[in-house]
């Protein structure tokens, strides 16, 4: 396959989203615009220009109308996709780190930094889709982070958004009820920062990656750890692949380091594993620094990586990934088949 | 689906042929294909006949009302203004990444890299360097066989011209002497020698061919005159000549007269400057 070289970008690339029907992409970086891109052309349709630092993170509404960037200039803003317009700035008192609508598109999550004597905090907002203008710039709920737990790196909705998920930096992963910010449970799953937390299509379960080198699947109502993926590289991402069951887990070196490797040591590469089986079953190069950040198509037809070296990669997977199978797979299903032929006959 | 047929007619063109430029014949077949029947003249001047069997097929794709909205987006942001379609700035297509998925892939990535590895060496020892001890492809001061085969015969390299031997004798005792510092005999001048050189009797030649060599210019340019010594000024890297030579001969009147003999003719196709290497004092 050739990918999609999108050079959007002059710094190292913070987040990669599909919107709902993934006919776009949209990306950050450490530099001020956030760019949105045509996914089957790579054709760059604008970019939202207006904050005045690092874009942590950006996430787009179920029927991408509204947009949302967390940045490092103590803001969050609302944009409209289709003209790049800055309709509301949401201001808070420290970096915001992640950022994310609800299933439902009516509320927003923002997760700020612990800095400057401020607790690390979720903050959750009601939307107003009537009036985009006007929103209500007072959270409905702040999660702060509770005594003995360190700072909140990333969060994210579960289903029927009645779920918070947050990681923690010290690999902790704790549950709030989303409604009322009351904490639920905990349960330490990693050793090192929790990088990344997606969900799976029905939002029972998500992936987390974290700098410790592995990644789990975890159950959402339990936070039982399902499967473990270990690799040889810190992890900065992890994605779950629609329609074939694989992750996708995207890292390497740590950014400083990369100067002193070759690129053969740096494990810049996407690695498939199998995400029943555990193995690893491929892996894609291209990066020349390590991957920040991997989403993976909706309808899992491509995935996009966006690295440290300001290069955001959008693969289109070929025949062989999707006819791949395991022999197991193969003879169930072979099973399978003559059983049914057999009750026919008689 | 278009299948291209091209027959040539070996006749020569009149040129009332070429005013009756028939219009092409459109025929639709039973099949629901269409054929098309056209003439047109090739380079060569020759009339051709191109037949295209056409097949229309309809591809109906049908895409979500709102993505297909959105394809029709005029662009914003730092994008306002451009045409649409994907800019080379921002968007490029990468060089072929694989991705075979396999429980074994390790192991299939390990062999590619292995016959690669032996691809790679293979290619090395075909590189062209021969030793002249052996004949194996390795330097020849790199030769294994250097103790039990010898060195180069040196009578060989006496036959070669004055100053190509003094290259080899430099070469021989394993160290660079710079042209300047060499004697007569090709090793180190010694300082009481290198003060005696007489610059008086150099001559410089310039806008040479860059075919000519140092051979050429002994056998060739200078043969009438008796001559010390003859460099030839080479590019270090590349080892093409640039145009430049430094000749002494051994006396100013041979000098003198290869000045006057030489200076404004052709060589090689080129008008060759012939004067003194460092303006004469006395001439001056």
């Amino acid at each position: 396959m050739r990918p999609l070289l999108l050079k959007g970008h002059e710094r190292s690339l913070t987040q990669v989203k599909y919107n709902r029907e993934g006919d776009l992409i949209f990306t950050v970086a450490k530099d001020k615009e956030a760019s949105i891109w045509y996914s089957f052309n790579g054709e760059r349709v604008g970019t939202f220009n207006g904050h005045g630092g690092t874009i942590w993170s950006i996430d787009v509404d179920q029927e991408t109308l509204l947009a949302v960037t967390g940045s490092a200039d103590f803001s969050a803003k609302l944009w409209k996709v289709e003209t790049g317009e800055n309709v509301f700035t949401f201001k808070l008192n420290t970096p915001v780190r992640r950022v994310e609508f609800s299933g439902k598109n009516d509320r927003l999550l923002c997760v700020t930094d612990e800095v400057m004597g401020f607790k690390g905090t979720i903050s959750i907002f009601k939307l107003n889709y009537n009036d985009i203008y006007t929103q209500d710039s007072t959270p409905l709920v702040s999660i702060e982070t509770r005594e003995n737990f360190k700072k909140v790196s990333v969060a994210a909705w579960t289903y029927n958004d009645k779920y918070i998920i947050a990681g923690h930096q010290d690999g902790v992963i704790s549950k709030y009820d989303a409604t009322t910010g009351e904490f639920i449970d905990s349960a330490h799953v990693h050793e090192g920062l929790v990088t990344d937390l997606q969900f799976s299509k029905d939002r029972t379960y998500f992936i987390t990656s974290s700098k410790d080198k592995t990644s789990h699947i975890v159950d959402v109502d339990t936070l039982e750890v399902l499967k473990t993926f270990e690799t040889d590289a810190p992890l900065n991402s992890a994605a779950i692949t629609p329609v074939k069951e694989f992750v996708v887990l995207g890292g390497g070196q740590e950014a400083r380091d990369v100067t002193t490797s070759s690129m053969a040591q740096g494990k810049f590469e996407a690695r498939f594993y199998h995400k029943v089986f555990g193995d690893e079953v491929g892996r894609v190069k291209g990066h020349f620094g390590p991957l920040n950040y991997i989403a993976v198509h909706p309808k899992g037809t491509s995935y996009a990586s966006g690295g440290e070296d300001g290069y955001v990669r959008v693969h289109e997977f070929e025949k062989s990934y999707f006819d791949f199978k395991y022999d197991v797979e193969i003879t169930a299903e072979a099973t399978k088949n003559s059983s049914l032929n057999d009750d026919d006959d008689q | 689906m278009i299948l291209t047929r091209v027959k040539s007619h070996h006749r020569p063109v009149v040129w009332a042929e070429d005013q009756d430029q028939q219009q092409p014949e459109t025929i639709t077949n039973a099949d629901g294909t269409k054929t098309i029947i056209s003439y047109k003249t090739n380079e060569q001047g020759k009339k051709v006949k191109v037949t295209q069997k056409i097949k229309l097929v309809v591809v109906k794709e049908s895409v979500n009302k709102n993505v297909a909205s959105r394809k029709k987006w005029a662009k914003f942001g730092s994008e306002r203004g451009n045409a649409p379609g994907p800019d080379y700035r921002t968007t490029q297509i990468g060089d072929v990444v694989t991705l075979r998925l396999s429980t074994d892939w390790k192991k299939t990535e390990a062999a590619a890299e292995e016959e690669k590895k032996s691809e790679a060496a293979k290619a090395k020892s075909y590189s062209g360097i021969k030793c002249r001890t052996c004949g194996g492809a390795h330097y020849t001061a790199k030769c294994p066989f250097k103790d039990t085969l010898g060195s180069v015969d040196p009578a060989a390299a006496n036959a070669e011209a004055e100053g190509i031997a003094a290259a080899e004798a430099a070469v021989a005792s394993g160290k660079y002497v710079p042209v300047h510092m060499r004697g007569q005999d090709g090793g180190i001048a010694s300082e009481q020698e290198r003060r005696d050189r007489d610059d008086a009797c150099t001559v410089k030649i310039t806008q040479l061919n860059e075919n000519v060599d140092e051979f050429m210019l002994r056998q060739e340019l200078l043969a009438r005159w008796p001559i010390v010594r003859c460099t030839l000024v080479k590019n270090r890297e590349t080892g093409r000549s640039k145009g430049l030579a430094y000749v002494q001969f051994q006396s100013e009147e041979a000098a003198q007269n290869a000045i006057e003999r030489l200076d404004g003719q052709g060589y090689q196709n080129l008008i060759i400057h012939v004067e003194w290497s460092k303006p004469k004092k006395n001439n001056v």
